[in-house]
């Protein structure tokens, strides 16, 4: 696509973001559009439904969905990362604490101990924090939930969206999955990264994102 | 007006000298050593020699700096190009630049020199900095960049003909908001001894006394027991050290502050400080993100406190209170000037509930539980005699500094701001606008699951980091919280929809209206 016609279409479907009808795609003028999302009521309701990851993820095009969207959970496959990363560190401290063991106690078991309860506790900790992630798609802002111990809502404005990344590691890669990072002027919590969605997810999550940052009104604030 | 004709500015010529002799002196101590140095490396004439040529090296680097460093201010931006070896040139829009500051140590006051820093938000260095210009050039600069900045901004609100038509002279629009007497400057060096520096050390004194005592003491009957010279030492170890802190923090906070001055102009605040080292500084009222005011204990004894006012200008390192608004003024007449640059209404806390208490409580006895752990450690593994024992006793001050810690908490909600209190030692009020909100985050932790309590943080595009710059409402109950955000959320929305600052027009005439809510605020309408 050239970047005159991607540019146009930015506007054109940055201008569909802000109207509330899901239908009404030809003929949007700007004004109403601007009018009926701010008469639309502000009671958001919580996520009550979750959709399931992949299936809704990609079949819909972005712009023809409503907003406030339903909370999306992540894309499954972002369990095997975690708990891979849950691994890989339970093998690092499990050898660390073993050659310790060995040298002091002379008791080498230790380590197997040690490299056994973290694994475990790193893999259930690892289920229950993607049951426990979902992430909203809003009319005025993005909403993220999640944490196992410390549960954590984000509300990101999309008025303050600095900047939005879509990358990809190479385990990622390798699962084909992909993770949205938002980027945002504040100084804590500066980004928000969405981790676990299907790689074109990520890449309508982040040109959703896009659109809908531009389509917000109002300066940045800094 | 300045003239935006005259093009490609260099910094003074006398700065060639300045920084050349900075330089040398820099590599100065390479050639003590080498002169001095236990071998003798050099004779007299041959190191002479060597001064003579790094003089010369350095003058001639720096008159190529001084020859390749020019600067512009056109009608929207402030460009740089500089560079010896790589050339860089810079452009900064004038709507971007946060803070404009001057400085000048002794030595610059003495030759009639000035640094000259601009700051803008993100990147973590001073985004430009003129070492050095002269300081009737300093002046001019940093009031055309005002000047150009607020022509280039009222534009976009057709308002241009009636604030290019009639702009009074610089002098006329400054008012002076809040200049120090020398009573608030003696009880700020009294009040900035950090205190939290002597409760550590008063609690750790105890601990190690014992075997100091014993190894200065050792021989004499009176110092041998470890009871007695703990009685002895710990008084006067103590009152030596706070004396000691007293005496420097005190006059580091007196130099630092001398003469502290808080001007008004039309769109900005100025501040003159300093006595070594003059710091004058600008702050766009435009740019403020939040409003401190933080009151330590003493403080707080005497009714005193502290503002600063935060812009995103400096970056996480160096929030070296140069955005101190007000270093020490009467509680009232603090609330009053921040009222008088923003209008807020009068500040009613909310309380959280008594059972977050116990969460600190928690938290202080594992903190007390790790002292008396490693305090046994130390005793038991290493030469010292550590007495332990007396760190159990610290455990009665864990509900103690739990009722404390509660006790300042709060949040208000009020129509255009959010307010939030926090801390014992230094009790911090922050007020922010809702407008100025960047992310808002709701979490609660496994202990605060426990007793349905939640905490609230707004984050804005402050720039004290590490936690510093926003505001938090902690430990409320958990439906209290999901209140809290969704109605931050809303006026969040609002605060968008409606435009930048709604309180701006009162604050375009700096008019007599200090006084708290008397100016015209249209920011009520909620």
């Amino acid at each position: 696509m050239s970047r005159d016609a991607e540019d146009r279409s930015v506007a054109s479907e940055a201008e569909e973001g802000r109207d509330t009808g899901p239908a009404s795609t030809d003929d949007a003028p700007d004004s109403t559009g601007q009018t009926d999302r701010r008469a639309e009521p502000r009671s958001r309701p919580e996520p009550a439904e979750r959709h399931t990851d992949a299936d809704s993820l990609t079949e819909t095009q972005p712009d023809a969905e409503e907003l406030p969207a339903p909370a999306r959970g992540l894309d499954s496959r972002v369990r095997l990362i975690w708990a891979l990363r849950a691994t890989v560190s339970a093998v690092v401290v499990g050898a660390i604490t073993g050659v310790g063991g060995m040298l002091v106690f002379d008791r080498p078991l230790v380590g197997v101990g040690v490299f056994l309860a973290l694994l475990i506790v790193g893999n259930i900790h690892a289920w229950y924090r993607y049951r426990r992630w979902s992430y909203q798609v809003r009319a005025d802002s993005l909403l993220l939930t999640r944490g196992v111990f410390t549960r954590t809502k984000t509300v990101v404005p999309y008025v303050r969206i600095q900047h939005v990344d879509a990358s990809r590691g190479p385990a990622e890669r390798l699962l084909g999955i992909a993770t949205t990072v938002v980027y945002t002027a504040g100084s804590r919590g500066a980004d928000v990264s969405i981790p676990g969605l299907t790689q074109a997810g990520a890449e309508a999550l982040q040109t959703r994102l896009k659109r809908l940052a531009i389509a917000a009104e109002g300066e940045d604030a800094v | 007006m300045s003239d935006p004709g005259v093009s490609h500015q260099r910094l003074a010529q006398r700065s060639i000298g300045y920084r050349s002799l900075e330089m040398a002196a820099r590599l100065g101590w390479i050639l003590l050593f080498v002169t001095f140095g236990s071998s003798q490396l050099l004779a007299a004439w041959q190191t002479g020699l060597l001064i003579a040529g790094g003089l010369l090296a350095a003058g001639g680097y720096q008159f190529v700096f001084w020859r390749r460093f020019e600067y512009e201010l056109t009608e929207d931006t402030f460009d740089i190009r500089s560079g010896v070896f790589s050339r860089r040139t810079r452009e900064i829009p004038l709507d971007r630049v946060q803070n404009v500051d001057l400085q000048r140590n002794v030595f610059q006051q003495a030759v009639g020199l000035t640094e000259v820093r601009l700051e803008t938000a993100g990147g973590s260095t001073t985004e430009a900095t003129l070492r050095f210009v002269t300081e009737a050039e300093a002046a001019r600069l940093r009031e055309a960049i005002s000047l150009q900045k607020r022509a280039a901004g009222s534009e976009s609100t057709a308002e241009a003909e009636s604030v290019a038509g009639e702009q009074p002279p610089a002098e006329e629009r400054h008012e002076t908001l809040f200049e120090i007497s020398p009573r608030e400057l003696g009880l700020l060096g009294l009040i900035s001894v950090d205190l939290r520096l002597l409760s550590i050390l008063t609690v750790l004194l105890p601990l190690v006394l014992p075997s100091v005592g014993r190894r200065v003491g050792g021989e004499g009957p009176l110092m041998s027991a470890p009871l007695v010279s703990f009685a002895l030492g710990a008084p006067i170890a103590a009152f030596f050290i706070v004396f000691v802190t007293a005496i420097v923090s005190g006059v580091f906070t007196l130099t630092n502050y001398w003469g502290f001055q808080l001007r008004r102009g039309a769109e900005e605040l100025l501040y003159d400080r300093g006595l070594l080292q003059r710091f004058s500084g600008t702050i766009p009222l435009e740019k403020v993100q939040a409003f401190a005011i933080s009151e330590n204990v003493l403080a707080r004894r005497f009714g005193y406190a502290s503002l600063s006012v935060e812009t995103a200008g400096y970056g996480p390192g160096d929030s070296s209170g140069s955005q101190s608004a007000v270093p020490i003024a009467q509680r009232d007449r603090v609330l009053e000037l921040a009222r008088s640059v923003d209008s807020f209404e009068e500040i009613s806390f909310e309380r959280p509930p008594a059972r977050a208490r116990y969460r600190y409580f928690l938290r202080y006895l594992l903190v007390v539980g790790g002292v008396v752990t490693v305090a046994y450690l130390a005793n038991r593994f290493t030469g010292f005699a550590v007495a332990w024992q007396y760190a159990v006793g610290l455990v009665v001050l864990a509900p103690i500094g739990a009722h404390l810690k509660w006790a300042n908490l709060g949040y208000a909600v009020l129509d255009s701001h959010l307010v939030t209190r926090t801390g014992f030692w230094t009790r911090e009020t922050r007020i922010i606008p809702y407008f100025r909100v960047q992310t808002l985050i709701q979490s609660s932790s496994l202990l605060q699951r426990r007793r349905n309590l939640s905490s609230v943080v707004a984050d804005t595009a402050g720039s004290g980091g590490l936690g510093g710059s926003n505001a938090r409402a902690m430990d409320i109950d958990a439906r209290e919280a999901e209140e809290l955000r969704s109605t931050i959320e809303r006026r969040f929305q609002q605060a968008v929809e409606r435009g930048p600052l709604s309180s701006r027009r009162s604050r375009r005439t700096p008019g007599p209206d200090i006084g708290p809510s008397e100016g015209p605020s249209s920011s009520g309408s909620v």
